[in-house]
């Protein structure tokens, strides 16, 4: 292993064969895969709920330095218990795994994707601002929508409710209280039907152009008409 | 970076959807293509369907992977003929546009290593005014401002130029329509346009032509193949080398 080389040449001996160093780079190695354990969960291999927490509580204050805004997706399952219900747990992890797939090959790889607990997910998106985290939770949710999973013999359509909020720096806000902020979007959601992706639609202001009523006029109220009478005497035909 | 050689630079945009954005810009590559120029379209759509859906690509490498494995940029870049370029809409561009200023001056630089290769660069753009179609129009060095006679179309494309003019400090658009019924439609509209633009903004814009409405171009996207080439003979694949030739104007302009 190329990261751990420097170790080997440390030896104070120089000796090719060091046990001491040997047994360094073991402990190392069981070190990063403990870390590894402690921050994924076996499941899904997204990160954990205590990573979760420490990973957003860090692109927060992130955001407060950089002033680039962080945004955060939350995901429930539709429907998880009726799966497990009716086609048994095996069947529900399956479930769990293939959404999770499924949405892992459709986000960035700076985004941090998480299980928040049972059949729900949160995806951390740094430096993104509201309009575009929206944009990739549709990307989510269609790519699950439109994929059906095989279980227990039958094509199954699973889909998921999303909420999406954003973090700007402007306010004190820890990362707990962001996660349900966010979280009441997905009860939104879910009362709307269920299957899609729910914000605060005034945060999505469309960019101001400015186009003033007397513009708007004069673009409309012209002599000629802008739907001008359809002429196919000359020109292309 | 020194730029080894200067490509005409050219943006397509709209405001509107579906206003004929990709069809135009893959078209127009291929007119100019068949003209002898090397031709590169930049796909800034990150819509699902686009250049690549709209040209069946497959695309293999993204201009974020090339960065971050520091290979040859060019490498992003797929041929379709020897002398048409695409760099795909997956290539991450949008993303990265939305990113921090050093990000974009690095994004610019790689586009700009990319296209000294080409005689002509066409980014395609998204639908709106979202940051990736404003930086796109800024970054290029033509603008063209595409429309239809239909109402919302014109407004949305007499905010656009409003908002660059404003905000971006570009002064100068060409206009070209598209989905016309007729040569005179398409000058009419632009006189409209022209009479409201130079009554309210401090900018000039011209002309370059009109596209008429014509079914090979919905057949055509069907057979994901250019109707310039499908259909050289009919109104719109003339039409859209009537526009090239009037590019490569710019480009004798230019040099
Ligand atoms: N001149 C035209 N005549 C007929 N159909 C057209 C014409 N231009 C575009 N279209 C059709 O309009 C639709 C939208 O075109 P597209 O190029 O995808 O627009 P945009 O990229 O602006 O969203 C497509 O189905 C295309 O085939
Ligand atoms: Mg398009």
């Amino acid at each position: 292993m190329d990261q751990f080389r420097e170790l080997q040449e440390s030896c104070p001996l120089k000796n090719q064969e060091c046990p001491v160093i040997d047994e360094l780079r073991r402990l190392k190695e069981d070190c990063k895969r403990l870390q590894e354990l402690s921050q994924t969960d076996a499941l899904t291999g997204y990160f954990n709920f205590r990573y979760l927490l420490s990973a957003l509580e860090g692109e927060m204050e992130r955001t407060q330095r950089t002033g680039l805004f962080t945004s955060l997706v939350m995901i429930d399952l539709d429907y998880f218990k009726q799966i497990n219900d009716t086609y048994g747990h095996e069947s529900g992890n399956k479930a769990l795994q293939w959404s999770t797939d499924i949405w892992r090959e459709n986000i960035r790889r700076i985004d941090i994707a998480c299980r928040y607990g049972g059949e729900e997910f949160a995806i951390i998106l740094p430096g993104t601002r509201l309009p575009r985290a929206v944009h990739v939770a549709e990307r989510l949710r269609i790519a699950l929508a439109d994929s059906p999973v095989e279980l227990d013999g039958e094509l199954v359509r699973l889909t998921a409710s999303f909420g999406v909020d954003v973090y700007k720096g402007r306010e004190n806000l820890s990362a707990k209280a962001f996660i349900e902020r966010t979280d009441r979007f997905v009860f939104e959601g879910k009362a709307k039907g269920r299957n899609c992706v729910c914000f605060e639609e005034k945060e999505i202001a469309v960019v101001p152009t400015g186009v003033t009523d007397e513009e708007k006029k004069a673009l409309f109220n012209n002599p000629i008409g802008l739907k001008s009478e359809r002429d196919n005497s000359k020109g292309f035909l | 970076m020194a730029r080894m050689k200067t490509p005409v630079t050219l943006c397509v945009t709209s405001g509107k959807g579906g206003v004929g954005k990709t069809s135009i810009a893959v078209n127009l590559a291929f007119a100019l293509v068949q003209k002898g120029q090397r031709v590169l379209v930049v796909d800034g759509d990150l819509g699902l369907a686009n250049v690549d859906v709209l040209l069946r690509l497959s695309v293999q490498r993204t201009i974020c992977d090339v960065l971050d494995s520091g290979a040859d940029p060019l490498e992003s870049v797929i041929y379709l003929e020897e002398s048409l370029g695409i760099l795909p809409a997956s290539s991450g561009v949008p993303e990265m546009v939305t990113l921090g200023p050093e990000e974009q001056a690095q994004l610019g630089e790689v586009l700009t290593s990319i296209m000294s290769h080409f005689d002509y660069v066409l980014v395609d753009t998204a639908a709106g005014i979202g940051p990736s179609v404003l930086w796109f129009n800024r970054f290029v060095d033509h603008n063209i401002i595409l429309l239809s006679p239909d109402p919302t179309s014109f407004t949305d494309a007499y905010a656009l130029i409003k908002i660059l003019s404003r905000d971006y400090d570009r002064d100068y658009f060409y206009v070209v329509f598209n989905l016309v019924s007729s040569e005179r439609e398409g000058r009419q509209s632009y006189k409209i346009l022209e009479g409201v633009v130079n009554k309210f903004l401090d900018v000039d814009i011209e002309y370059l032509g009109a596209i008429p409405q014509d079914k090979v171009i919905h057949k055509a996207v069907r057979e994901q193949l250019p109707f310039v080439q499908q259909a050289p003979q009919s109104n719109a694949a003339r039409a859209v080398f009537d526009l090239a030739d009037r590019i490569r104007m710019l480009k004798e302009k230019q040099d």
